[in-house]
């Protein structure tokens, strides 16, 4: 039984022929390696098969790599058609699968790692098992092979797509910086001349449109803003302009300056293109996890990963921490609880989640996006005819269940769904839970209600009001004005009307007012008592009765044992507080101790109980 | 910088490893003792050959008392070339002890230094020296025949291999003529100091995977033409195997967690008998939970079980990569 052996080298395929299957049992590391001489009897060149351009070389190498056979390939093993009961031995299992696939072929293939020990000896003795293919030329062959083969790798580069979206984002942020940085240079710069606008500009572009249109602030007055700026802070601005307390500066100088502000306002047209480029990018080549996470955050967890492809192969928990690696490996370090969240933190449904629920939706949206992430890397047949809607079928739903879940987390109703939703987003006409409700009993407190109270209190009301009013007046004021009071009169008077119009409340609820509205009369008619007191005393001590009150309540005054009126040296007044805070501190003081001793106690019984659980 | 090859650096969590694999029965020993203690400056050696240069030795002089001469002067100058700079008068070049094709410049800070296969040209912008050589030992009538060499200083903390050639490894298997697997070639930086050692008879097989990298490794390839590079992943050897031969040497720089099993399958397929293993590892790319000599015994172990043996360890933590 005969064993061909295909051998690829960078100058041809070569078809070497043993005499038996025996030579695959041989091992160089026993006795019976495989020397010069040895290889050469046992191994014998049926055909060699030259590569005749160096464009056929790369050719039938990309083949090779990728498993399939190359006619070429196919031509040299169709003159094995007529061997019978042979074997073909081949070094890549991929490849070897191709070629028994061949349907003219009836040779068994042998691919395994048997294989292995001779096809170092071919490597090793190439040039003497092969006439006419000198070291060299294998050598020169074998450059020019692998130039070719890395220049074509690199040219088809199958991550190339991605590649700009790595490119954009990086780009992004460093725009953002740098936009940043030329901002805040042209308010400083321009500031000298014309500090009051930073504050009333916020925006950075606006504050680099006004400058290049307005130039100098004294041009203010004819500038044309409307363009630029709303109406009210144009005229801010305008306003702002003639009292200036900036410093004057030359023509020279606000050339430069305006030539700082073109660039802001170009970097940041630029920034707002290419944002709108990476969302581009970002919802064709990844829907679904744009769909999930957002295409800035989508598009940075990709540039980390360093591809679309790397990103989706790696598993869930990957994606959730990736860009708080050093916050994992310290935390692997130390034995400590590993990060909840690493770039995907910024996406808005992680954003919506509060405090613990935080890194649960974080770690849901991570499982979510991975398997969104392998559709969009590895389903087949999505091309440009596969609608939209169908491609982001799975993040829309995983979105909706992430959604609802965090509406779970966070207690909030739940959004209704399905064939439950009114026209107007809210929940229909659905039949509510059933409950057993109390029958309606009639009430018989509403029966003890007397037929002339409300009307008296109606009544009385707004009188009370009104004189309460008047005696502050006369107190306070001395002369209050007659036309307010003949307001406050037609007020009442219409209050007074209207009571009977407003809509009957419960009896038993207008009993209760009707008790409350007693008891502040009788409140009312206790303060008019002071009132008129403190008016007298007040006016023995000289002073206004507000005055009096407000000493009164500060203790300043204080009434002897005939209610005579004392006012309290401030001296006395401050030693008094000082011993009323010294009692309330040392007060404090001591509850404080109290609470400090009971916490101490906690403790203790705590260890207790611990250490009793330990020795259990 | 001064490099006296002295024992291992500090405890740092990079380390080079030398391994040889021998996949016959010829079981060699153990690990190498601790080397470095008693081994003295290479300059220990450099007095008897410096003779040999004629009317030129006065310059040299002032240089042969610096204190360097440590441990005694067991060292065998494998071959001693000393030689003038032309515009540096304290800057001599000899040849590294034990490494042939690899070179010290002594002056005010020794360098290491490869002779550059491209005279006329660095690779990324490193810094060139060109010296005079005696074209055949300076004749005796006085007008020698002086032949230009050019140089490229390799620096130790951006080549981990120069790093573990001062650190003091044995035997680097790289050699003039050699042909070398060099997995994880990134750039080709290194590469090009290896392409450079090992001359035009020698090859490079560079390996890298990254399609960032893969270009300027291509673009340093277009001009050494004892380079191939090859961009492809080290996990498939049999991707390459039309271009690769059987190789003396498998260098491997590719940190990733299984890099015992991507050096054994290429050893396995293109690593001639009785060839050598180097093997650098990064202790926080395997496992940055454990300690850092757990992982490196953690590696030999496996790297046992692929049939290598280890023959000696060296730790760089002295020179800090900015990797």
């Amino acid at each position: 039984m005969t064993l061909f052996i295909l051998t690829e080298t960078s100058a041809g395929y070569a078809l070497l022929k043993a005499s038996s299957r025996k030579i695959l049992k041989r091992k160089d590391s026993t006795e019976e390696a495989f020397s010069e001489q040895d290889t050469c009897n046992l191994l014998k060149l049926k055909q060699f098969q030259k590569f005749d351009k160096s464009q056929t070389a790369t050719n039938e190498s990309t083949a090779i790599i990728e498993g399939k056979v190359s006619p070429l390939l196919a031509s040299l093993l169709d003159t094995l058609k007529s061997e019978k009961a042979a074997s073909l031995a081949v070094a890549d299992p991929k490849l070897g699968n191709a070629i028994n696939k061949i349907p003219s072929l009836k040779i068994e293939v042998i691919s395994d790692s048997s294989t292995a020990d001779v096809y170092r000896a071919i490597r090793t003795h190439l040039s003497s098992l092969i006439p006419g293919l000198f070291p060299s030329d294998v050598s020169t062959m074998t450059l020019g092979l692998a130039h070719s083969l890395s220049r074509h790798k690199l040219k088809f580069s199958p991550d190339k797509v991605d590649i700009m979206i790595v490119q954009a984002i990086g780009l992004l942020d460093d725009l953002d910086k740098e936009l940043n940085t030329y901002a805040m240079r042209v308010k400083e710069w321009y500031g000298w001349h014309f500090p009051e606008m930073s504050r009333i500009i916020n925006d950075n572009l606006a504050y680099a449109r006004v400058v290049i249109n307005m130039g100098m602030r004294s041009n203010a007055v004819n500038a044309d803003l409307t363009t630029i700026l709303p109406e009210e802070i144009e005229a801010a601005v305008k306003a702002a302009a003639e009292v200036s307390m900036g410093t004057e500066i030359t023509e020279e100088d606000l050339t430069n300056i305006k030539l700082l502000a073109e660039q802001v306002v170009e970097f940041t047209e630029f920034r707002q293109n290419l944002s709108n480029y990476l969302s581009a990018r970002m919802t064709a080549i990844a829907p679904n996890l744009t769909m999930l996470v957002g295409e800035l955050v989508g598009a940075r967890l990709i540039a980390h990963a360093g591809s679309l492809m790397n990103l989706a192969k790696s598993p869930a928990s990957t994606i959730q921490i990736l860009g708080a690696e050093k916050a994992l490996f310290r935390a692997l370090k130390t034995k400590h609880d590993t990060p909840k969240y690493g770039l995907i933190f910024h996406a808005s449904l992680i954003g919506q989640a509060t405090g613990r629920n935080k890194g649960k939706i974080a770690r849901m949206l991570a499982t979510k996006a991975a398997i969104g992430l392998r559709v969009d890397a590895f389903a087949e047949g999505q091309g440009a005819d596969v609608a939209e809607e169908e491609r982001l079928a799975l993040a829309v739903e995983s979105r909706a269940k992430i959604e609802r879940r965090l509406r779970v987390l966070e207690g909030k109703p739940l959004l209704p769904k399905g064939v439950a939703v009114g026209p107007n987003g809210k929940l229909g006409s659905t039949p509510g839970k059933w409950e057993v409700k109390e029958a309606r009993k009639y009430n018989p407190d509403a029966d003890g209600l007397a037929g002339d109270e409300p009307a008296a209190s109606v009544a009385k009301k707004p009188r009370e009001k009104k004189r309460r009013r008047d005696g502050d007046d006369d107190v306070e004021r001395t002369e209050g004005s007659k036309e307010r009071n003949l307001e406050e009169e037609e007020e009442d008077e219409e209050m007074q009307d209207a009571e009977p119009v407003t809509p009957k409340v419960s009896s038993k609820s207008k009993l209760e007012a009707n008790g409350t509205d007693s008891k502040k009369k009788s409140k009312k008619e206790a303060a008019e008592a002071d009132e008129r007191q403190y008016g007298a005393q007040a006016k023995e001590l000289g002073i206004s009765v507000k005055k009096y009150k407000k000493r009164l309540d500060q203790g300043k005054i204080k009434l002897d044992a005939d209610g005579n009126p004392v006012v309290v040296s401030k001296k006395a007044s401050r030693k008094s507080k000082r011993e009323r805070s010294d009692a309330e501190g040392s007060e404090q003081e001591k509850s404080r101790k109290k609470k400090k001793e009971n916490s101490e106690e906690k403790e203790k019984s705590k260890k207790r109980k611990e250490k009793g659980l330990s020795a259990a | 910088m001064n490099f006296a090859p002295r024992g291992r650096g500090g405890g740092g969590r990079g380390a080079s490893r030398g391994f040889s694999a021998s996949r016959g029965g010829g079981a060699r020993g153990g690990t190498r003792g601790g080397f470095g203690g008693g081994r003295g400056a290479p300059r220990g050696g450099r007095g008897d050959s410096r003779g040999g240069r004629g009317g030129r030795g006065g310059r040299g002089a002032p240089r042969g008392g610096r204190g360097g001469a440590r441990g005694g002067a067991k060292v065998v100058v494998v071959c001693s070339l000393v030689v003038l700079m032309p515009y540096k008068s304290n800057c001599l070049k000899e040849a590294f002890p034990r490494h042939s094709g690899v070179f010290v410049a002594r002056g005010k800070e020794d360098m290491l230094l490869t002779k550059n296969l491209t005279p006329g040209e660095s690779v990324y912008g490193e810094k060139r020296i060109t010296i005079d050589t005696p074209a055949s030992s300076a004749t005796g009538d006085g007008n020698a025949v002086t032949t230009k060499t050019e140089y490229r200083v390799w620096n130790p903390f951006r080549s981990k291999l120069a790093a573990g050639i001062l650190g003091g490894l044995e035997n680097i298997y790289i050699k003039p003529g050699a042909k070398v697997l060099y997995l994880g070639a990134a750039s080709g930086t290194s590469v090009s100091h290896v392409a450079d050692i090992v001359g035009p008879t020698g090859i490079v097989f560079a390996v890298e995977f990254s399609h960032r990298s893969g270009r300027d490794l291509i673009n340093m390839a277009t001009h050494r033409t004892n380079v191939i590079p090859i961009i492809e992943d080290a996990r498939h050897p049999l991707r390459y195997r039309m271009l690769v031969s059987m190789v003396d040497v498998i260098f491997a720089d590719v940190a990733q967690p299984d890099q015992a099993r991507i050096v054994g399958l290429n050893a396995h397929m293109y690593l001639k008998e009785k060839g050598g293993v180097l093997i650098s590892i990064k202790a926080n790319c395997i496992d940055s939970t454990a300690a850092p000599e757990e992982v490196f015994a953690r590696e030999v172990q496996k790297m046992r079980e692929e049939k290598i043996k280890p023959k000696e360890q060296l730790t760089l933590g002295k020179y800090k990569f900015s990797l």
